[in-house]
Protein backbone atom coordinates (compact mmCIF):
# COMPACT_ATOMS: atom_id res chain seq x y z
CA UNK A 1 0.00 0.00 0.00
CA UNK A 2 1.13 3.65 -0.92
CA UNK A 3 2.32 5.91 2.36
CA UNK A 4 -0.61 7.49 3.80
CA UNK A 5 -0.21 11.32 3.58
CA UNK A 6 -3.38 13.21 4.70
CA UNK A 7 -6.13 11.88 6.52
CA UNK A 8 -9.77 13.26 5.84
CA UNK A 9 -12.89 12.80 8.18
CA UNK A 10 -16.30 13.61 6.69
CA UNK A 11 -18.27 15.01 8.93
CA UNK A 12 -21.91 14.11 7.58
CA UNK A 13 -21.13 11.06 6.92
CA UNK A 14 -19.80 10.47 10.42
CA UNK A 15 -22.17 8.92 13.18
CA UNK A 16 -19.95 8.93 15.84
CA UNK A 17 -19.65 5.11 16.13
CA UNK A 18 -16.29 5.41 17.75
CA UNK A 19 -14.35 2.58 15.96
CA UNK A 20 -11.92 4.59 14.92
CA UNK A 21 -11.66 5.89 18.25
CA UNK A 22 -11.48 2.52 19.76
CA UNK A 23 -8.87 1.70 16.92
CA UNK A 24 -6.44 4.01 16.73
CA UNK A 25 -7.21 6.68 20.18
CA UNK A 26 -3.69 8.44 19.80
CA UNK A 27 -5.72 9.59 16.71
CA UNK A 28 -9.49 9.91 17.04
CA UNK A 29 -11.32 11.28 19.55
CA UNK A 30 -15.11 12.49 19.08
CA UNK A 31 -16.20 15.63 20.45
CA UNK A 32 -19.03 17.30 21.56
CA UNK A 33 -21.67 16.58 18.15
CA UNK A 34 -20.38 13.27 18.66
CA UNK A 35 -18.04 13.35 15.26
CA UNK A 36 -14.56 12.38 14.93
CA UNK A 37 -11.97 14.59 15.04
CA UNK A 38 -8.42 13.96 14.95
CA UNK A 39 -6.01 14.98 17.29
CA UNK A 40 -2.82 17.38 16.16
CA UNK A 41 0.48 18.53 17.67
CA UNK A 42 0.18 20.85 20.64
CA UNK A 43 -2.91 19.25 21.82
CA UNK A 44 -5.29 20.89 18.90
CA UNK A 45 -8.43 18.99 17.91
CA UNK A 46 -9.39 19.71 14.09
CA UNK A 47 -12.28 18.47 12.12
CA UNK A 48 -10.13 18.95 8.95
CA UNK A 49 -8.46 17.50 6.80
CA UNK A 50 -5.38 16.44 8.37
CA UNK A 51 -1.40 15.61 6.99
CA UNK A 52 0.23 12.65 9.05
CA UNK A 53 3.17 14.49 9.88
CA UNK A 54 0.55 16.90 11.90
CA UNK A 55 -0.97 14.31 14.12
CA UNK A 56 0.28 14.33 17.78
CA UNK A 57 0.84 10.86 17.08
CA UNK A 58 2.89 11.44 13.71
CA UNK A 59 4.71 7.90 14.09
CA UNK A 60 1.42 6.31 14.17
CA UNK A 61 1.60 3.04 11.56
CA UNK A 62 -0.24 3.76 8.41
CA UNK A 63 -1.91 -0.05 9.27
CA UNK A 64 -3.17 1.71 12.59
CA UNK A 65 -4.72 4.70 10.20
CA UNK A 66 -6.36 1.77 7.96
CA UNK A 67 -7.76 -0.55 10.07
CA UNK A 68 -9.28 2.73 11.80
CA UNK A 69 -10.68 3.59 8.43
CA UNK A 70 -12.09 0.36 7.39
CA UNK A 71 -13.96 -0.29 10.82
CA UNK A 72 -15.83 2.65 10.41
CA UNK A 73 -19.66 1.74 9.66
CA UNK A 74 -20.06 4.72 7.19
CA UNK A 75 -16.82 5.02 5.65
CA UNK A 76 -16.43 8.72 6.90
CA UNK A 77 -12.81 8.26 7.09
CA UNK A 78 -10.79 9.05 3.71
CA UNK A 79 -7.29 8.47 3.73
CA UNK A 80 -4.95 9.56 1.24
CA UNK A 81 -1.06 8.86 -0.18
CA UNK A 82 1.67 11.38 -0.77
CA UNK A 83 0.57 11.74 -4.91
CA UNK A 84 -2.85 13.21 -3.43
CA UNK A 85 -4.94 9.71 -4.60
CA UNK A 86 -7.32 8.07 -2.37
CA UNK A 87 -5.98 5.18 -0.64
CA UNK A 88 -9.26 4.21 1.08
CA UNK A 89 -12.03 3.43 0.52
CA UNK B 1 -24.65 -30.61 -5.82
CA UNK B 2 -22.92 -27.80 -5.82
CA UNK B 3 -19.87 -27.81 -2.98
CA UNK B 4 -18.15 -24.71 -1.80
CA UNK B 5 -14.97 -24.45 0.11
CA UNK B 6 -15.81 -21.76 2.28
CA UNK B 7 -19.32 -21.47 3.06
CA UNK B 8 -21.14 -17.85 5.18
CA UNK B 9 -24.21 -17.80 6.10
CA UNK B 10 -25.23 -14.06 6.23
CA UNK B 11 -24.44 -11.01 4.19
CA UNK B 12 -23.94 -8.39 6.99
CA UNK B 13 -20.86 -7.08 8.38
CA UNK B 14 -19.62 -10.57 9.95
CA UNK B 15 -20.18 -12.51 6.83
CA UNK B 16 -18.88 -10.04 5.02
CA UNK B 17 -15.90 -9.13 6.63
CA UNK B 18 -15.29 -13.24 7.01
CA UNK B 19 -15.36 -13.45 3.23
CA UNK B 20 -13.32 -10.66 2.74
CA UNK B 21 -10.69 -12.28 5.01
CA UNK B 22 -10.65 -15.50 4.06
CA UNK B 23 -9.79 -13.79 0.52
CA UNK B 24 -6.91 -12.24 1.97
CA UNK B 25 -5.92 -15.78 3.38
CA UNK B 26 -6.98 -18.33 0.36
CA UNK B 27 -7.05 -16.68 -2.64
CA UNK B 28 -8.54 -19.48 -4.71
CA UNK B 29 -10.77 -21.43 -2.58
CA UNK B 30 -14.36 -21.39 -3.28
CA UNK B 31 -16.68 -18.55 -1.20
CA UNK B 32 -20.29 -18.18 -1.04
CA UNK B 33 -22.49 -16.32 0.84
CA UNK B 34 -26.37 -16.62 1.36
CA UNK B 35 -28.09 -13.55 2.41
CA UNK B 36 -31.68 -13.60 2.74
CA UNK B 37 -32.11 -9.74 1.96
CA UNK B 38 -31.55 -9.10 -1.93
CA UNK B 39 -28.49 -7.06 -1.28
CA UNK B 40 -24.55 -6.35 -1.48
CA UNK B 41 -23.27 -5.75 1.97
CA UNK B 42 -24.78 -2.18 3.37
CA UNK B 43 -24.14 -0.31 6.59
CA UNK B 44 -26.79 -1.49 8.95
CA UNK B 45 -25.87 0.94 11.43
CA UNK B 46 -26.72 4.03 9.46
CA UNK B 47 -30.30 2.71 9.25
CA UNK B 48 -30.94 4.08 12.59
CA UNK B 49 -29.21 7.61 11.75
CA UNK B 50 -31.08 10.64 11.22
CA UNK B 51 -28.86 11.86 8.33
CA UNK B 52 -29.85 8.75 6.42
CA UNK B 53 -33.84 8.83 7.07
CA UNK B 54 -33.26 12.24 6.37
CA UNK B 55 -31.76 12.07 3.15
CA UNK B 56 -28.88 14.34 4.56
CA UNK B 57 -26.56 12.10 2.99
CA UNK B 58 -27.06 9.88 -0.42
CA UNK B 59 -28.78 6.75 -0.10
CA UNK B 60 -25.70 5.25 -2.07
CA UNK B 61 -23.47 5.97 0.89
CA UNK B 62 -25.66 2.88 2.71
CA UNK B 63 -23.74 0.47 0.23
CA UNK B 64 -20.13 -0.42 1.86
CA UNK B 65 -19.50 -2.97 -1.03
CA UNK B 66 -19.56 -2.52 -4.87
CA UNK B 67 -21.65 -4.76 -7.06
CA UNK B 68 -18.30 -5.49 -8.31
CA UNK B 69 -16.51 -6.26 -5.58
CA UNK B 70 -17.96 -9.56 -5.06
CA UNK B 71 -17.40 -10.99 -8.75
CA UNK B 72 -13.54 -9.02 -8.89
CA UNK B 73 -12.97 -11.13 -5.46
CA UNK B 74 -14.65 -14.18 -6.63
CA UNK B 75 -17.06 -14.49 -3.92
CA UNK B 76 -20.80 -15.78 -4.72
CA UNK B 77 -23.56 -13.44 -3.51
CA UNK B 78 -26.38 -16.26 -3.24
CA UNK B 79 -28.60 -12.73 -2.40
CA UNK B 80 -32.30 -13.31 -1.43
CA UNK B 81 -32.63 -16.80 -0.28
CA UNK B 82 -32.83 -18.21 3.24
CA UNK B 83 -31.00 -21.50 4.87
CA UNK B 84 -33.88 -23.68 6.06
CA UNK B 85 -31.70 -26.80 7.16
CA UNK B 86 -28.27 -28.01 7.88
CA UNK B 87 -27.10 -31.33 7.96
CA UNK B 88 -23.51 -31.43 9.74
CA UNK B 89 -22.88 -34.80 9.09
CA UNK B 90 -23.50 -34.78 5.52
CA UNK B 91 -21.89 -31.10 5.45
CA UNK B 92 -24.58 -29.46 3.73
CA UNK B 93 -26.81 -26.51 4.29
CA UNK B 94 -30.16 -25.97 2.55
CA UNK B 95 -31.78 -23.52 1.73
CA UNK B 96 -35.87 -22.22 1.18
CA UNK B 97 -35.71 -22.72 -2.89
CA UNK B 98 -34.81 -26.44 -2.32
CA UNK B 99 -31.61 -26.40 -3.48
CA UNK B 100 -28.20 -27.86 -1.18
CA UNK B 101 -25.06 -26.46 -0.86
CA UNK B 102 -22.09 -28.63 0.42
CA UNK B 103 -19.44 -27.11 2.63
CA UNK B 104 -15.89 -27.73 4.10
CA UNK B 105 -15.97 -25.17 6.10
CA UNK B 106 -19.46 -23.12 7.63
CA UNK B 107 -19.79 -19.80 9.21
CA UNK B 108 -22.91 -19.35 10.61
CA UNK B 109 -23.24 -15.06 10.36
CA UNK B 110 -26.71 -15.59 10.49
CA UNK B 111 -27.76 -12.47 12.49
CA UNK B 112 -31.12 -11.27 14.27
CA UNK B 113 -34.53 -11.17 13.53
CA UNK B 114 -37.02 -8.22 15.51
CA UNK B 115 -39.03 -9.11 17.96
CA UNK B 116 -42.75 -8.42 16.59
CA UNK B 117 -46.05 -7.72 18.16
CA UNK B 118 -48.71 -10.03 18.72
CA UNK B 119 -51.09 -7.58 20.27
CA UNK B 120 -54.34 -6.95 18.22
CA UNK B 121 -53.93 -4.91 15.02
CA UNK B 122 -50.26 -5.67 14.97
CA UNK B 123 -50.99 -5.76 11.28
CA UNK B 124 -51.95 -3.03 10.23
CA UNK B 125 -50.34 -0.94 7.42
CA UNK B 126 -47.32 2.09 8.92
CA UNK B 127 -46.47 -0.13 11.71
CA UNK B 128 -42.41 -0.59 10.92
CA UNK B 129 -39.78 -2.29 12.95
CA UNK B 130 -36.15 -1.34 11.83
CA UNK B 131 -33.42 -3.86 11.07
CA UNK B 132 -32.96 -4.44 7.52
CA UNK B 133 -32.70 -1.63 4.36
CA UNK B 134 -36.10 -2.58 3.10
CA UNK B 135 -37.67 -1.58 6.61
CA UNK B 136 -35.71 1.68 6.59
CA UNK B 137 -37.12 2.46 2.76
CA UNK B 138 -40.37 2.31 4.02
CA UNK B 139 -39.82 4.03 6.86
CA UNK B 140 -38.00 6.65 4.92
CA UNK B 141 -41.58 7.40 2.71
CA UNK B 142 -43.84 6.97 5.05
CA UNK B 143 -42.11 9.78 7.48
CA UNK B 144 -42.65 12.33 4.41
CA UNK B 145 -46.61 12.26 5.50
CA UNK B 146 -46.73 11.78 8.97
CA UNK B 147 -47.71 14.04 11.58
CA UNK B 148 -47.82 11.93 14.66
CA UNK B 149 -45.74 9.38 15.59
CA UNK B 150 -45.32 6.77 18.05
CA UNK B 151 -42.13 5.05 19.27
CA UNK B 152 -42.37 2.04 21.58
CA UNK B 153 -39.48 0.61 23.34
CA UNK B 154 -36.81 2.65 24.81
CA UNK B 155 -32.82 1.56 23.79
CA UNK B 156 -30.66 2.72 20.82
CA UNK B 157 -33.44 2.01 18.02
CA UNK B 158 -36.22 4.21 20.43
CA UNK B 159 -33.85 6.99 20.69
CA UNK B 160 -32.43 6.90 17.89
CA UNK B 161 -36.14 6.81 15.78
CA UNK B 162 -37.07 9.94 18.44
CA UNK B 163 -34.11 12.03 17.04
CA UNK B 164 -35.15 11.34 13.44
CA UNK B 165 -38.95 12.02 13.73
CA UNK B 166 -38.35 14.92 15.97
CA UNK B 167 -35.96 16.18 13.38
CA UNK B 168 -38.55 15.76 10.42
CA UNK B 169 -40.71 18.03 12.34
CA UNK B 170 -43.11 14.81 13.91
CA UNK B 171 -45.13 14.90 17.02
CA UNK B 172 -43.44 11.92 18.68
CA UNK B 173 -44.90 10.02 21.85
CA UNK B 174 -42.21 7.54 23.36
CA UNK B 175 -44.19 4.51 25.62
CA UNK B 176 -41.65 2.72 27.32
CA UNK B 177 -43.16 -0.60 29.90
CA UNK B 178 -40.20 0.25 32.23
CA UNK B 179 -39.86 3.16 34.95
CA UNK B 180 -37.28 4.57 32.74
CA UNK B 181 -35.50 5.14 29.69
CA UNK B 182 -33.03 2.18 29.08
CA UNK B 183 -33.89 0.25 32.78
CA UNK B 184 -32.72 -2.17 33.85
CA UNK B 185 -29.35 -1.68 32.40
CA UNK B 186 -29.36 2.49 33.25
CA UNK B 187 -29.75 3.36 36.63
CA UNK B 188 -32.82 5.91 37.53
CA UNK B 189 -30.21 8.67 37.54
CA UNK B 190 -29.14 7.79 34.03
CA UNK B 191 -32.07 7.19 32.57
CA UNK B 192 -34.20 10.20 33.57
CA UNK B 193 -31.31 12.45 32.44
CA UNK B 194 -32.07 10.30 28.72
CA UNK B 195 -35.42 11.54 29.35
CA UNK B 196 -35.00 14.87 30.15
CA UNK B 197 -32.86 15.33 26.81
CA UNK B 198 -36.12 13.54 24.38
CA UNK B 199 -38.38 15.98 26.35
CA UNK B 200 -35.85 19.02 25.61
CA UNK B 201 -36.00 18.02 22.56
CA UNK B 202 -40.11 17.70 22.30
CA UNK B 203 -40.58 14.02 22.54
CA UNK B 204 -43.55 13.25 25.27
CA UNK B 205 -42.60 10.35 26.92
CA UNK B 206 -44.88 7.78 28.81
CA UNK B 207 -43.11 5.18 31.17
CA UNK B 208 -44.61 2.03 32.78
CA UNK B 209 -46.69 1.75 29.89
CA UNK B 210 -47.69 -0.63 27.19
CA UNK B 211 -49.77 -0.41 23.96
CA UNK B 212 -52.83 -2.73 24.39
CA UNK B 213 -54.06 -2.74 20.62
CA UNK B 214 -52.93 -0.57 17.35
CA UNK B 215 -56.18 0.44 15.74
CA UNK B 216 -57.43 2.27 12.26
CA UNK B 217 -58.70 1.24 9.17
CA UNK B 218 -55.93 -0.96 7.22
CA UNK B 219 -53.62 1.36 8.12
CA UNK B 220 -52.93 2.24 11.93
CA UNK B 221 -54.86 5.40 13.60
CA UNK B 222 -53.38 5.34 16.69
CA UNK B 223 -53.25 2.42 19.60
CA UNK B 224 -54.69 2.14 22.60
CA UNK B 225 -52.40 1.76 26.36
CA UNK B 226 -52.74 -0.25 29.38
CA UNK B 227 -55.20 2.26 30.49
CA UNK B 228 -57.38 2.68 27.64
CA UNK B 229 -56.26 5.86 26.64
CA UNK B 230 -55.94 6.52 23.03
CA UNK B 231 -52.93 7.49 21.22
CA UNK B 232 -53.70 9.21 17.65
CA UNK B 233 -50.57 8.02 15.21
CA UNK B 234 -50.01 8.13 11.43
CA UNK B 235 -47.13 5.59 12.14
CA UNK B 236 -45.62 3.43 14.81
CA UNK B 237 -42.21 2.29 15.06
CA UNK B 238 -41.26 -0.68 17.12
CA UNK B 239 -38.03 -1.40 18.93
CA UNK B 240 -38.62 -4.02 21.47
CA UNK B 241 -35.72 -6.30 20.92
CA UNK B 242 -34.22 -9.00 18.90
CA UNK B 243 -33.87 -12.73 19.00
CA UNK B 244 -31.51 -15.57 16.29
CA UNK B 245 -33.46 -17.73 14.18
CA UNK B 246 -31.94 -20.69 15.07
CA UNK B 247 -34.95 -23.14 13.95
CA UNK B 248 -33.19 -24.06 10.86
CA UNK B 249 -30.19 -25.47 12.48
CA UNK B 250 -32.87 -27.61 14.74
CA UNK B 251 -31.68 -31.47 14.55
CA UNK B 252 -27.83 -30.77 13.00
CA UNK B 253 -26.89 -31.32 16.88
CA UNK B 254 -25.04 -27.84 17.02
CA UNK B 255 -25.30 -26.67 20.72
CA UNK B 256 -27.63 -23.39 20.95
CA UNK B 257 -29.22 -21.66 23.71
CA UNK B 258 -30.26 -17.57 22.65
CA UNK B 259 -27.62 -17.87 20.24
CA UNK B 260 -25.26 -20.67 18.86
CA UNK B 261 -22.44 -21.55 21.05
CA UNK B 262 -19.11 -20.71 20.16
CA UNK B 263 -15.60 -21.26 22.27
CA UNK B 264 -13.36 -18.44 22.44
CA UNK B 265 -12.32 -19.18 18.79
CA UNK B 266 -15.51 -19.17 17.60
CA UNK B 267 -15.93 -22.60 16.84
CA UNK B 268 -19.27 -24.72 17.36
CA UNK B 269 -19.49 -28.30 19.23
CA UNK B 270 -19.96 -29.42 15.07
CA UNK B 271 -16.49 -29.99 13.10
CA UNK B 272 -15.86 -27.90 10.56
CA UNK B 273 -18.66 -24.63 11.50
CA UNK B 274 -18.07 -21.45 13.16
CA UNK B 275 -20.58 -18.74 14.17
CA UNK B 276 -19.92 -14.63 14.59
CA UNK B 277 -22.04 -11.56 14.85
CA UNK B 278 -25.12 -10.80 16.49
CA UNK B 279 -26.19 -14.79 16.48
CA UNK B 280 -22.66 -16.06 18.26
CA UNK B 281 -23.13 -17.17 21.80
CA UNK B 282 -19.40 -16.96 22.40
CA UNK B 283 -17.08 -17.62 25.52
CA UNK B 284 -15.65 -14.23 26.29
CA UNK B 285 -11.93 -14.24 27.49
CA UNK B 286 -12.24 -11.19 28.84
CA UNK B 287 -15.40 -11.24 30.56
CA UNK B 288 -14.91 -14.92 31.37
CA UNK B 289 -18.26 -15.49 30.64
CA UNK B 290 -20.71 -16.58 27.74
CA UNK B 291 -22.22 -13.51 26.13
CA UNK B 292 -24.23 -12.95 22.88
CA UNK B 293 -23.95 -8.97 21.76
CA UNK B 294 -25.85 -7.07 18.80
CA UNK B 295 -23.56 -4.75 17.94
CA UNK B 296 -21.05 -3.40 14.63
CA UNK B 297 -17.95 -3.67 16.21
CA UNK B 298 -18.35 -6.80 17.55
CA UNK B 299 -19.88 -8.48 14.48
CA UNK B 300 -16.93 -6.98 12.31
CA UNK B 301 -14.35 -8.41 14.22
CA UNK B 302 -15.73 -11.44 15.03
CA UNK B 303 -16.02 -12.30 10.97
CA UNK B 304 -12.56 -11.57 10.59
CA UNK B 305 -11.10 -13.88 13.40
CA UNK B 306 -14.00 -16.77 12.76
CA UNK B 307 -12.32 -16.39 8.87
CA UNK B 308 -9.04 -16.77 9.86
CA UNK B 309 -9.48 -19.73 12.35
CA UNK B 310 -11.53 -21.13 9.04
CA UNK B 311 -8.77 -21.15 7.40
CA UNK B 312 -6.51 -22.82 9.68
CA UNK B 313 -5.34 -20.02 12.54
CA UNK B 314 -6.09 -20.83 16.28
CA UNK B 315 -6.98 -17.03 17.49
CA UNK B 316 -8.87 -16.15 20.34
CA UNK B 317 -11.46 -13.84 20.17
CA UNK B 318 -10.89 -10.39 22.07
CA UNK B 319 -12.74 -7.44 21.64
CA UNK B 320 -13.97 -5.47 24.50
CA UNK B 321 -17.34 -4.21 22.45
CA UNK B 322 -18.68 -0.84 22.63
CA UNK B 323 -21.59 1.17 21.01
CA UNK B 324 -22.50 4.31 21.10
CA UNK B 325 -25.16 6.93 19.79
CA UNK B 326 -26.10 10.94 20.06
CA UNK B 327 -28.97 12.99 19.49
CA UNK B 328 -30.79 15.49 21.69
CA UNK B 329 -27.57 17.16 22.27
CA UNK B 330 -26.29 14.20 24.56
CA UNK B 331 -24.23 10.97 23.92
CA UNK B 332 -24.75 8.13 25.10
CA UNK B 333 -21.68 5.20 25.19
CA UNK B 334 -22.01 1.95 26.64
CA UNK B 335 -18.66 -0.65 26.94
CA UNK B 336 -18.25 -4.14 27.67
CA UNK B 337 -21.13 -5.93 29.65
CA UNK B 338 -23.28 -3.65 31.06
CA UNK B 339 -25.65 -6.41 32.19
CA UNK B 340 -26.98 -5.88 35.47
CA UNK B 341 -26.23 -9.71 37.80
CA UNK B 342 -25.40 -10.32 41.08
CA UNK B 343 -22.00 -9.61 42.36
CA UNK B 344 -21.76 -6.83 40.48
CA UNK B 345 -20.35 -2.97 41.50
CA UNK B 346 -21.38 0.16 40.21
CA UNK B 347 -19.35 3.10 40.76
CA UNK B 348 -20.47 6.14 39.72
CA UNK B 349 -18.21 8.61 38.06
CA UNK B 350 -20.66 12.35 37.87
CA UNK B 351 -19.00 15.61 36.69
CA UNK B 352 -19.82 18.28 39.86
CA UNK B 353 -21.60 20.14 37.48
CA UNK B 354 -24.02 17.06 36.47
CA UNK B 355 -23.16 17.08 32.53
CA UNK B 356 -21.47 13.92 32.59
CA UNK B 357 -22.87 10.61 34.05
CA UNK B 358 -20.52 7.63 34.32
CA UNK B 359 -21.47 4.29 36.10
CA UNK B 360 -18.30 2.01 35.59
CA UNK B 361 -19.32 -1.88 36.31
CA UNK B 362 -17.10 -4.26 38.76
CA UNK B 363 -16.99 -7.85 39.01
CA UNK B 364 -14.53 -9.69 41.02
CA UNK B 365 -12.68 -6.18 41.68
CA UNK B 366 -11.98 -5.87 38.04
CA UNK B 367 -13.82 -3.19 35.26
CA UNK B 368 -16.14 -5.06 32.99
CA UNK B 369 -17.93 -2.35 31.63
CA UNK B 370 -19.31 0.93 31.78
CA UNK B 371 -22.15 3.37 30.40
CA UNK B 372 -21.18 7.08 29.54
CA UNK B 373 -23.45 10.10 29.01
CA UNK B 374 -21.94 12.89 27.34
CA UNK B 375 -18.35 10.54 28.69
CA UNK B 376 -17.37 9.73 25.12
CA UNK B 377 -13.48 10.77 25.98
CA UNK B 378 -13.39 8.36 28.62
CA UNK B 379 -14.49 5.63 26.18
CA UNK B 380 -10.98 4.40 25.13
CA UNK B 381 -8.99 4.18 28.08
CA UNK B 382 -12.45 2.33 30.04
CA UNK B 383 -12.24 -0.37 27.35
CA UNK B 384 -8.33 -0.54 27.92
CA UNK B 385 -9.29 -1.09 31.72
CA UNK B 386 -11.60 -3.57 30.53
CA UNK B 387 -9.24 -5.14 28.25
CA UNK B 388 -6.26 -5.16 30.90
CA UNK B 389 -8.26 -6.46 33.32
CA UNK B 390 -6.41 -5.39 36.55
CA UNK B 391 -7.76 -5.32 39.85
CA UNK B 392 -9.50 -2.09 40.89
CA UNK B 393 -10.23 -2.73 44.35
CA UNK B 394 -8.30 -0.09 46.01
CA UNK B 395 -8.86 2.10 43.12
CA UNK B 396 -12.55 2.90 43.64
CA UNK B 397 -12.68 6.31 45.24
CA UNK B 398 -10.25 7.33 42.00
CA UNK B 399 -13.02 5.79 39.75
CA UNK B 400 -15.41 7.69 41.13
CA UNK B 401 -13.48 11.26 41.41
CA UNK B 402 -14.38 12.55 37.82
CA UNK B 403 -11.02 14.77 37.91
CA UNK B 404 -8.65 11.72 38.34
CA UNK B 405 -7.11 10.59 35.02
CA UNK B 406 -7.68 7.39 34.63
CA UNK B 407 -4.81 6.83 31.61
CA UNK B 408 -2.84 6.80 34.90
CA UNK B 409 -4.41 3.37 35.67
CA UNK B 410 -3.38 1.85 32.68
Amino acid sequence: MAKIKKIVVDRNLCIGAASCVLTADTVFELDAENKAIIKLKGGVKSAEPAEKGTLEDEAVSDDTLLTAAQSCPTRAIFLYDEDGKQVYP
Amino acid sequence: MEKIKYLIIGGGVAGTTAAETIRQQDPTGSCAIVSDEPYRLYSRIMLSKPNFFLEKIPFDQIWLKSADWYTQNNIMLIAGKRATALDTKAKTVTLDDGASIAYDKLLIAAGSCVRKWDIKGADKQNIFYLRALDDAKQIIAKVKTTKRAIVVGGGFVGFEMCDMLRLAGIDVTLVIREPHFWDPLLDELSGKRIEAALERGGVKILCNSLVTEAVGGDAVQGAILHNDSVLPADMIVVGIGTYCPLDWTAGSGITTNRGIITDEYLTTNASDVWAAGDGAEFNDVILGEQIQLGNWANAQMQGRIAARNMCGAHEQFRLVSFYVTGGFGITIAFAGDIRPAEGREIVARNAADGNSLSRIILKNGKIIGATMINNTKELAVITKLIEKGAPMEHNRDKLSDPLFDLKTLL
